[in-house]
Order: C-alpha cells, then sequence, then structure tokens
C-alpha cells in the first residue's frame, strides 16, 4: 500500500497505536507487588536493563498490546497487558538515591512475576 | 538486546539540557525523515518494533555520536535495502548526487 495525500491526515492523527482489540486475561492488577525477569535477549526487548531482578508495584494497566519483543521478529503479535510499575530510587539506584524519588516504567506482562 | 542504546542509570553522560522553545524539527530534511515512515512502514511491511530494533543494531559508535533522526535514517537505510527496496548502490548514487549539488550550490 501506498501512502496517498487523503491517507495522510489518518495516518498523522492515530499513529502506529501497538493497542491490540483482543480480550486477554491480566496477570496483574493495580496494588500487585511484582519482581522483573532477569531477561536478556539479543533480540528487540522493550525490558529496560536498569530494572531486571528489581521490585516494584503495579500501579496501573493499559490494556492489551502487540508484544514487542516477538513483533520486532515477525512472530506474531502475542496480544498482552502492559502496566505502569512503580519502583522506588532507592531500589533502582542504591542506597544513595533520596527515599523520597520513584520512577513508572511501561512493563508488560511477560517481563515480570508475582512476588 | 543489551545494546547502546539502553542508556538508563549510566554515568559520565552530562546533563540533559532541553532547549528552550525546541522546534519540531531542526531542519528541513528532519521532517522529510519523520514522513518516511508513515510512507515507507506499510508498503515495506515492518513493525514500529522493527523499527526500533534496527535503531538499536546500529554500530554503538555511531548511535552515540548521531541525531535523533540520524537515527531513524540508519534504520530506513538498513529496513529498505535488506527487502531489496532500495539497493546500496543506489543509495551511495543518490548520496554522492546529492553531495555534489551541496558543493556546487554552496
Amino acid at each position: 500500500m501506498l501512502l496517498t495525500p487523503e491517507l495522510v491526515p489518518v495516518v498523522t492523527s492515530t499513529g502506529a497505536s501497538a493497542r491490540v482489540a483482543a480480550h486477554v486475561a491480566p496477570r496483574f492488577r493495580a496494588g500487585d507487588q511484582v519482581l522483573i525477569r532477569n531477561w536478556q535477549p539479543t533480540t528487540h526487548t522493550r525490558l529496560p536493563g536498569y530494572i531486571r531482578g528489581k521490585k516494584g508495584v503495579v500501579e496501573k494497566d493499559y490494556g492489551v498490546f502487540a508484544f514487542p519483543d516477538t513483533h520486532a521478529h515477525g512472530k506474531g503479535e502475542k496480544p498482552q497487558h502492559c502496566y505502569s510499575v512503580r519502583f522506588t530510587a532507592r531500589e533502582l539506584w542504591g542506597d544513595q538515591a533520596s527515599d523520597r524519588d520513584s520512577l513508572r516504567v511501561d512493563v508488560f506482562d511477560d517481563y515480570m512475576d508475582p512476588r | 538486546m543489551n545494546g547502546i542504546h539502553d542508556l538508563g542509570g549510566r554515568h559520565g553522560l552530562g546533563p540533559i539540557n532541553p532547549e528552550p522553545n525546541e522546534p519540531v524539527f531542526h531542519a528541513p530534511w528532519e521532517g522529510r525523515a519523520f514522513g518516511l515512515f508513515a510512507a515507507t512502514f506499510v508498503f515495506a511491511g515492518y513493525t514500529v518494533d522493527e523499527f526500533r530494533h534496527a535503531i538499536e543494531n546500529m554500530d554503538p559508535a555511531h548511535y552515540l555520536e548521531s541525531s535523533y533522526y540520524e537515527h531513524w535514517m540508519s534504520a530506513f537505510e538498513h529496513l529498505l535495502t535488506t527487502r531489496g527496496i532500495v539497493t546500496r548502490e543506489e543509495l551511495a548514487a543518490k548520496v554522492a548526487e546529492l553531495s555534489k549539488e551541496t558543493n556546487r550550490c554552496c
């Protein structure tokens, strides 16, 4: 398909959203305590290295999206929930970090386990 | 992949200095680079995730020294040449042609 002038307003207003209209059961809900997996693929992932093995708390469920780790390599959408997960600055950066700061990262179902 | 793009938590890279009144594009070519995504991802058949992975696969030194939209251009070159939509030779010929024009006018 070629991009024609008529399509431009559509594409630029909706973008290339990865949201998927599929019913998939969430593995977590707001308030759940989670442990991020030590997931280190040589392929694409949206899991930042600095949260691996760290403990966080689910704050919000965004809904269902295509899973980047498979979607980047022609291995299907593997639709699943993505969440906002909160980490304390001290959990991520150690004792020199402020005890008042925290950070939220978007985390997919497959990146974490309950704790 | 544990690539150079995953910079969170690294020391020694200096402060982030937000640009006051930052324009959407710093030069006209950046706007064209932005438009290339919408113009190519459907017919070339790649996803936004494959596009991001193409950026992660840049040479690490080049990644650190180049701008945001240079990362995009690098991804387009990779995605379009690996699919045979543009050949490396065609790309090199166009770069040579544009370099000549630049030298002539300035």
